[in-house]
């Protein structure tokens, strides 16, 4: 496939985590929404900050 | 105002449907129903929406995986990680069978996807174990 952007992938992924990890966790919509939203923007969060962390360690 | 309470509708929720007892699924069944139909364990169980859910983002997730080049690992006793890749894949249930009885999953290392198509494969193998602990839970009455 000539998916590459490897961001984009990187967010598919934490938007279908997101997705099943709030509807598992919560029992209403709307905590399921705001447990999805939260799952997501850790999961990226964390992703940008890992990735600036390890820019700056020399290999 | 005790009118305007009782006329208040209930939050919407993924609760039990009405004439849906946990009580009466044998536990056996349910799990074998979780983890073989994404998200049939929760159909069965009444929780109509968390059900659809899994039913649609869990074989999504393996589709996409195997989109990606990812690989189906094999179960191979001298490679420890990879026999655990290989339960989290069988994890995944119908799909799982299904793509192996189609040939598919057979993953391209030299594809730049090809770690990310195991990233997918593996965690809706993962998750839907996760699905399964949790139908167990609604049978037993706990959620």
């Amino acid at each position: 496939m000539n998916t590459t952007s490897h961001a984009l992938l990187m967010a598919l992924f934490a938007a279908c985590v997101a997705v099943v990890g709030g509807v598992l966790l919560k029992d209403t919509p709307k905590e399921q929404a705001r447990s999805a939203a939260g799952i997501f923007g850790s999961l990226v969060g964390a992703a940008l900050v890992l990735g600036w962390v390890l820019y700056f360690l020399p290999l | 105002m005790a009118a305007r309470a009782v006329s208040k509708r209930p939050a919407r929720s993924s609760q039990p449907a009405p004439g849906a007892s946990p009580a009466a699924r044998p536990l056996p069944l349910v799990y074998l129903a979780a983890w073989l139909v994404p998200g049939g364990g929760h159909l069965w169980l009444g929780r109509t929406v968390k059900g659809v859910v899994l039913l649609v983002m869990l074989p999504l997730m393996f589709l996409i995986g195997l989109w990606l080049d990812g690989r189906l690992f094999p179960f191979t006793p001298g490679e420890p990680l990879v026999a655990l890749a290989a339960v989290a894949n069988v994890g995944a249930g119908l799909p799982y069978f299904i793509a192996q009885a189609l040939g598919a999953g057979a993953g391209r290392v030299l594809s730049v996807t090809y770690e990310y198509g195991n990233a997918f494969l593996i965690t809706a193998g993962l998750l839907n174990a996760l699905a399964v602990i949790d139908a167990h839970d609604i049978a037993l009455g706990r959620k």
